[in-house]
């Protein structure tokens, strides 16, 4: 996969985290893995079609997504990932892509995105639509987040 | 468009009168009108309107105040400004208060009713897609197992989901972009997956992998084939999908998007399929 697919979630990452006040984000490490991940925690997919197709699964375990969700909502303790969690991890996950659909459009690719559907749960399968999935790992204040990327 | 129901928020009687010319002689109704915050609330609760046009100076508040007001009473009613005021900063706002369209005073009566066509179109076209999608992507995945496995499905349960559920094992799930988004969704057992497996390709399924590979390739031809029917209907929806992603394991939890959706229950020979699909109002149409 050509790596100008992967910097437009990076700059997301980079620029979207920080406007939802996280002080410190930082790309950690890049991969590529093959075709199957499992996940213990908090699972968002999001679908892309336009000039390219594929998907983009977000991953961030259970304690991550409580403390990303109560920064999202200045601070409010977040005990159980309830339905307002949810909600904000959601939404989280529309705005990392959205903003990714934006920088792609100024490196003159057209992508459209489709509405995130959040799952969580133990030992989660996860395939997705491409043997090659390339993975970028990230902080927002020290909290991994997981950015899984598969262009078919 | 005709008919539909117009409350014109402004505190000038002039510009009252002028935009009340322009949507009668077009066909619609107007059906009151209000110049501060109180009578805003107090009018598009006593008529409930489809639509509003909105200044944005008003005496004690602005147009944006309301337009959250309105959406406070009813977050379907669409909101078209029309103002003097019009620079980048101030429709940026308007747009992050839900704001449908933006007109520039003075008002041009064809450039209002372009506003006004668009902001209803879409809101007539998600009213139909509503009315229809269900009945489609159930006759999709009718249609698909029927060619596939030469057998038939049962619907049997059917009903609106707000709530997250659990997933029986193994979730498909395939993203809908277009004039408005959403998502589809086939959950079953794994051996009823298994089972599917083995009808279609007329053989036991060699392992995990096939399973997942047919039942992708299952997901994405209903959601595929209902898809092209609702563009045939309208080519305005533009429907496309994305791969599916595929998702197995123990309590597995699938949330409840933002909006709602629709639990379809079936039986088929394999075992029980859930379908859940629904799409999201989007507030795209800005002009």
């Amino acid at each position: 996969m050509d790596v100008k697919y992967i910097n437009p979630f990076i700059e997301a990452f980079l620029s979207v985290m920080p406007q939802l006040g996280f002080e410190k984000v930082e790309k950690t490490n890049l991969s590529l893995k093959d075709c199957n991940l499992t996940y213990t925690g908090v699972i968002m997919t999001v679908g892309i079609v336009g000039e390219i197709k594929g998907n983009v699964v977000y991953y961030l375990d259970l304690e991550s997504a409580k403390k990303v969700a109560s920064t999202m909502m200045m601070g409010m303790p977040v005990d159980d990932f309830n339905e307002m969690a949810q909600s904000a991890i959601s939404e989280l996950a529309n705005m990392l892509t959205a903003n990714a659909a934006t920088f792609f459009s100024n490196i003159g690719i057209t992508v459209d995105i489709s509405t995130p559907t959040l799952l969580y749960g133990d030992q989660v399968s996860v395939k997705m639509n491409s043997n090659q999935i390339l993975c970028i790992q990230l902080l927002a204040d020290d909290i991994p987040i997981d950015i899984n990327i598969a262009f078919s | 468009m005709a008919g539909t129901k117009v409350v014109i928020v402004d505190d000038s009687p002039f510009s009252i009168a002028f935009i009340k010319g322009i949507l009668v002689r077009n066909g619609l109704e107007v059906v009151g009108e209000a110049g501060t915050l109180e009578e805003v609330k107090q009018v598009i609760q006593e008529t409930k309107p489809q639509l509003v046009t909105m200044d944005m100076t008003l005496p004690g508040t602005d147009g944006l105040e309301c337009t959250r007001a309105i959406h406070e009473i009813d977050r379907n009613i669409k909101v078209i400004v029309i103002s003097s005021m019009m620079d980048d900063e101030i429709v940026k706002e308007a747009k992050e208060n839900k704001v449908s369209a933006y007109v520039q005073k003075p008002i041009d009566e064809e450039e209002l009713m372009t506003a006004v066509n668009r902001v209803m179109s879409s809101e007539e076209l998600f009213r139909f897609l509503s009315s229809e999608y269900i009945k489609i992507f159930k006759e999709a995945l009718l249609d698909g197992t029927n060619k596939l496995t030469k057998s038939l499905i049962q619907y049997k349960d059917e009903h609106v989901c707000r709530q997250e559920f659990q997933s029986e094992g193994l979730a498909v799930i395939v993203g809908i972009i277009g004039k408005f988004s959403g998502r589809m969704l086939i959950d079953v057992k794994m051996e009823t997956a298994y089972k599917l497996t083995a009808s279609i390709m007329k053989r036991e399924a060699t392992g995990i992998d096939e399973v997942l590979a047919v039942l992708g390739e299952f997901t994405n031809i209903v959601s595929g084939n209902a898809c092209s029917i609702i563009n045939r209907m309208n080519k305005a929806y533009g429907l496309r999908v994305a791969p599916p992603t595929i998702m197995h394991g123990e309590s597995v939890h699938i949330t409840a998007p933002g909006y709602t959706t629709t639990n379809i229950l079936a039986d088929s020979d394999f075992g029980e399929i859930l379908l859940n699909i629904g799409f999201q109002r989007g507030d795209d149409q800005w002009m």
